[in-house]
């Protein structure tokens, strides 16, 4: 066996350019593949990072109702038993709750709509990653009364800047109309500009007192030790307060949950699509070697070699060339992916397009072990699919009609 | 002794649609270390009763016994294996691999009988000795002149230890001095050592070194001679 190895490398150098060029479709092939759907991953990743570090967290409570109807008296009932007993789990990294409104952001310029968010600070801080995607000014601090942070998006559309009065005017727990002066204490700037215009965060006990004159809450939003825990948690939270409806974040947000699903398939439908492409190239090329090479192995037939041997011989060839090229594209992608994995692709001058759909700018790209493995058995397939029929077409040749050529 | 004996061989290309007659109940009979030469014009079917009595072609009808085995019965994989351990070949374009050495082609063939790598060595370059080829045994088949690749097929042929040797047109892309060192080499391993040759062949210097001639016309055979019956005496050769 091992002398059919030497000779179907040596075979496949005997033309060293035309195999040096497929080789190198072969490398950029799974290098570009590996990398397309590494970036896709990795952008994947962010988008479900960023959703849950900012927006979602790893979970919510609610009234049963509150997501469906949004109504002001929808509290959590017996909100801070239920922030007690998470603040109790070693599972749960911190926890925020919120008072929620759906009211609309008025400055001297326009109006537009908006969420109110009323939070504790340093809970809230604790919890989400909007602390540090302030761009302007300060937290929720004592600085201002009433303070309020708002989106740059919004800031630009209201032409606001730090330290100018918003009035926000949203319903009071009877369903009347009320409003507030706020002070503009800061300005964030998250990876969805739709966000920064449609939300606003200010003190929980602000809005609460304009709302209901005293403290309560629509929202409790946790943060875990790690997202793998979210299911257990939420499921001992509903078994312990059947009188509130806790969430994972992908019960939240169904469609990221399937979008980061299907992440792996479109690793798989993009390399599989390169990789078929790639086998005609194959194909062709060792259609094109037979041919030349039709004397020889009608020699190679006369003199004994079993049409065995001459099957695995051709395949062998097929095989070692794709197999090699596809190694080589994997080394070079792990290395790049190695390298990108830590420093990030760097898409600033896409910025304003990535905003519009929620993406940060850098993303680092990755690929799983699994996908890897999935890739590799990928690379086998359109290697066998590329190399049978060459193959069959040389184990059916006759010496005698092979030898003439 | 007889090592191939053909009986009533036929052969008919296309017998459904415009038949052609390329054998027409050929019945020969070759000895042991024989040096003989298949002659006649294109068509005659010279190389295809070459083609049978190396099993490389199945007749139409009548039978090829090789050492009195029946190889027209023989099965496609068995048929490769007999030629594999019985018969030795060497053609007209040489066909050397020619990713291989002048050695690894000789030995190659040694490697597909699994013989052990030390009876390889030792035989591909006895061989290459013997057609003049020791200082080329790690020379590829591009870097040697046509007269000295077919030397290396010869000795390729030879390598297997075959119970005879079929040629087809073995000079004909040689230079004449590259044609007569080659005959030279075939005869002298034909005389020393018994080795028979059945060659296919136009060329004039290779029937007259043939001890017997046998001339095919329109697939027959025309006419079965014996020439210099004094160097068959001095031979190896069953003459």
């Amino acid at each position: 066996m091992s002398i059919l190895f030497q000779i179907s490398w040596r075979n496949i150098w005997r033309h060293p350019a035309r195999s040096g060029i497929l080789m190198g479709a072969i490398i950029v092939g799974t290098w570009g593949g590996i990398l397309v759907a590494g970036w896709g991953n990795g952008l994947i990743e962010q988008r479900v990072d960023y959703l849950i570090s900012t927006e979602l967290s790893h979970g919510q409570v609610h009234h049963p109702e509150y997501r469906a109807e949004r109504e002001p008296w929808m509290t959590i009932p017996d909100a801070e038993s239920i922030l007690a007993y998470l603040e109790g789990d070693e599972r749960v990294q911190s926890v925020s709750p919120r008072t929620l409104s759906e009211g609309m952001a008025r400055s001297p310029v326009t109006t537009s709509g908006v969420r109110i968010h009323g939070v504790h600070p340093e809970k809230e801080r604790a919890t989400t990653a909007l602390y540090d995607r302030l761009e302007k000014g300060d937290w929720l601090g004592d600085e201002f009364r009433n303070p309020v942070l708002i989106g740059g998006q919004l800031a630009d559309k209201l032409r606001l800047e730090i330290g100018n009065r918003l009035v926000l005017q949203f319903q009071d727990i009877d369903n009347e109309i009320t409003a507030g002066a706020f002070h503009i204490s800061g300005i964030f700037r998250s990876a969805s500009s739709d966000y920064d215009e449609r939300n606003v965060f200010v003190k929980s006990d602000d809005l609460s007192a304009l709302i209901a004159g005293e403290t309560f809450y629509h929202e409790i939003a946790m943060s875990l030790t790690s997202s793998d825990q979210a299911d257990g948690v939420i499921a001992d939270v509903n078994e312990r307060f059947p009188d509130v409806h806790a969430q994972t974040w992908h019960e939240l947000s169904p469609e990221i949950r399937y979008i980061a699903a299907y992440s792996g398939t479109l690793t798989y439908f993009l390399m599989a699509i390169i990789m078929m492409a790639l086998a005609f190239g194959i194909l062709n090329t060792m259609l094109m070697a037979i041919f030349e090479r039709m004397r020889e192995l009608g020699m190679l037939l006369s003199i004994g070699m079993n049409r065995i041997r001459v099957f695995a011989m051709i395949m062998l060839e097929s095989l070692m060339l794709t197999f090699s090229g596809a190694l080589a594209g994997i080394l070079l992608s792990v290395l790049t992916l190695w390298y990108l994995g830590d420093r990030g692709i760097d898409m600033g001058m896409f910025a304003d397009g990535l905003a519009e759909f929620g993406f940060d700018t850098i993303t680092y790209p990755f690929v799983t072990a699994g996908e890897f493995f999935g890739i590799v058995i990928i690379v086998i397939f359109a290697a066998l699919i590329a190399a049978v029929y060459p193959a069959i077409k040389a184990f059916r040749l006759n010496p005698v009609e092979a030898s003439k050529e | 002794m007889s090592i191939i004996r053909t009986e009533n061989l036929s052969k008919i290309y296309n017998p459904e649609t415009v038949p052609v007659h390329a054998l027409r109940d050929v019945s020969i009979t070759i000895d042991e270390g024989e040096f003989t030469s298949i002659v006649g014009p294109s068509g005659s079917g010279k190389t295809t009763l070459l083609n049978m009595l190396g099993g490389l072609d199945k007749p139409t009808s009548g039978n090829v016994f090789i050492n009195g085995t029946n190889i027209t019965e023989m099965s496609d994989s068995t048929l490769i294996d007999f030629r594999l351990h019985n018969i030795g070949f060497v053609f007209q374009h040489y066909n050397l691999v020619p990713v291989f050495t002048a050695r690894e082609n000789v030995s190659f063939i040694m490697l597909l009988q699994k013989k052990s790598r030390k009876v390889m060595a030792e035989r591909a370059d006895k061989l290459l000795d013997e057609v003049g080829l020791g200082d080329r045994k790690d020379a590829r088949p591009k870097e040697m002149s046509g007269g000295q690749q077919q030397r290396v097929a010869v000795a390729r042929a030879l390598a297997s230890e075959p119970r005879f040797i079929l040629a087809d047109e073995p000079t004909a892309n040689l230079d004449s001095a590259s044609a007569m060192n080659l005959l030279d080499i075939m005869e002298q391993m034909n005389r020393n050592n018994g080795v028979t040759f059945i060659f296919s062949t136009h060329d004039q210097r290779v029937i007259d070194r043939a001890r017997r001639v046998i001339t095919m016309m329109d697939g027959a055979v025309d006419s079965d001679e014996y020439h210099n019956r004094e160097k068959a005496a001095t031979g190896g050769g069953g003459q």
